[in-house]
């Protein structure tokens, strides 16, 4: 089976501050993986390497067999936003367009892109928020949704452009603790239909629940990587035992 | 005062509030769509470019309204050679020294509500496949001009009181009209009547934009 993303030997550094160490992994089709360790272990920068939210200063991203960065190198402006395209992202912060309803959060790109009829659009619209239990909230605005609500709202927008791999940003890191439940309801709804999903999260009985694979991210480098029962059950390292300790 | 002059005189200054509000039109039709023009100048990853549209803003802001307007009307004929060619209708040339001030005000207005917009907003779009210009038009314009909403509502009243500069070149509009009867009249009621009118002309550009600005609330 081949890979749907593999990265090889990922480096990033901000000056003299390297954020990303050679990081290499590779994720499988109908894989959910969970990425945890402390802040400013470089999670996020190497999710959000893999849209081209940020540069890598040297190594590889394969998607699909396609490279976005080959040793360092970039593929075209085209070419990136075309091998970036399978991929949605969920962020921390939502990032909901505010000037739009719920819904026209769904359609604007869909119906930006023209890639499918007007119909077919509305019709996965309303799809998706009654998969993601919004359907009453299609005409609101971003403003009068609670964190929870608004999270649901992003992850039916990113579903909307069928990606074939979602990536997910500290998805509840910013919810009250009563409200990251609906949100995980949601994630473990996609794993359990083989979403590929790539998760940096702190919730350690999701990632425990969820993820078929964890990989324990520290000081820049993958640190120690296995199965839930591996990771949280028998740690081999004496820093992912610290880490898993503090949780 | 009584009723009978006031009906005298309304006519006339009517016909000069006419001026003002047509400068009025004019200008906020031409600024504010130059002055987004310039913002996006103002940030665009071509260096001249950017260079000289913060030249622009600087000297439209640094130099005062009064001076631009008498350099539009009195100044750009007396250039050597090309001043012949120059000479314009003395509404024409303050015309566009308006525009040309409040379009650097409007850059900077611009400039500031784009300032505002969170990064996730551009990253948002970027992930779900929208090009820079895609994202700027669907979801920053948008976005930008309903923060710039109060700052514009601002510019705009200030602009109704600054039309009265016309007066300086010579350019008939509704202070023109009032001076000339309080000047012939020997009676300050002209003046008063000036300053109704451009009370209503404020008030109504006041309702106008809390309208929009309650349109545009996103609640």
């Amino acid at each position: 089976m081949s890979s749907m993303i593999e990265v090889k030997e990922l480096q990033k550094s901000f000056g003299s501050l390297e954020v990303l160490k050679k990081v290499t992994f590779a994720v499988n089709p109908g894989e959910a993986v969970a990425v945890i360790g402390p802040s400013g272990s470089g999670k996020s920068t190497m999710l959000r390497s893999l849209v081209h939210l940020e540069e890598a200063t040297g190594g590889s991203i394969i998607i699909h067999g396609k490279p976005l960065v080959k040793d360092g190198k970039y593929a075209s402006a085209a070419e990136i936003r075309e091998i970036t395209s399978p991929m949605g992202m969920v962020f921390q912060h939502f990032n909901l367009f505010p000037h739009l309803t719920v819904r026209g959060n769904l359609e604007l790109a869909p119906r930006t892109l023209k890639r499918e009829s007007i119909k077919d659009i509305t019709a996965k619209s309303k799809d998706l928020l009654s998969k993601v239990g919004l359907t009453d909230k299609g005409d609101v605005y971003p403003s009068m949704l609670s964190g929870g609500q608004k999270q649901r709202v992003a992850i039916a927008r990113a579903l909307m452009l069928n990606p074939d791999i979602l990536l997910f940003d500290e998805p509840t890191s910013a919810l009250d603790p009563e409200l990251t439940g609906e949100v995980l309801r949601v994630i473990r709804q996609l794993a359990e239909e083989h979403m590929t999903m790539i998760i940096v999260t702190h919730e350690m009985n999701f990632a425990r629940d969820v993820a078929d694979r964890v990989i324990f991210m520290d000081n820049g480098e993958i640190a120690e990587s296995g199965t839930p029962e591996q990771i949280f059950g028998s740690p081999q390292l004496e820093r992912t035992r610290m880490f898993l300790s503090r949780e | 005062m009584n009723v009978e002059y006031i009906i005298k005189i309304a006519g006339p200054m009517l016909e000069g509030a006419r001026t003002t509000a047509l400068l009025f039109l004019i200008v906020i039709a031409v600024s504010i769509p130059l002055g987004f023009l310039v913002t996006l100048m103002a940030k665009s990853a071509i260096k001249p470019l950017a260079w000289i549209a913060h030249s622009y803003i600087y000297v439209m802001r640094g130099t005062p309204l009064l001076l631009q307007l008498l350099f539009f009307c009195f100044g750009l004929p007396q250039i050597p050679v090309i001043g012949q060619y120059l000479v314009m209708d003395r509404f024409v040339a303050a015309s566009l020294g308006f525009i040309l001030n409040y379009g650097a005000y409007f850059a900077e207005i611009f400039r500031g509500g784009m300032l505002s917009i969170d990064k996730g907003q551009h990253e948002a779009a970027k992930v779900l496949g929208l090009s820079k210009w895609q994202t700027l038009r669907k979801v920053i314009v948008a976005q930008m001009f309903r923060v710039a909403l109060p700052a514009v509502a601002n510019e705009s009243i200030s602009l109704v009181k600054d039309t009265a500069l016309l007066y300086a070149v010579a350019v008939p509009e509704l202070l023109n009209y009032a001076k000339t009867a309080v000047n012939r009249d020997f009676t300050v009621t002209p003046f008063v009547v000036a300053g109704v009118i451009y009370l209503l002309m404020t008030l109504v550009l006041t309702l106008f934009f809390k309208t929009l600005e309650k349109r545009f609330k996103f609640e």
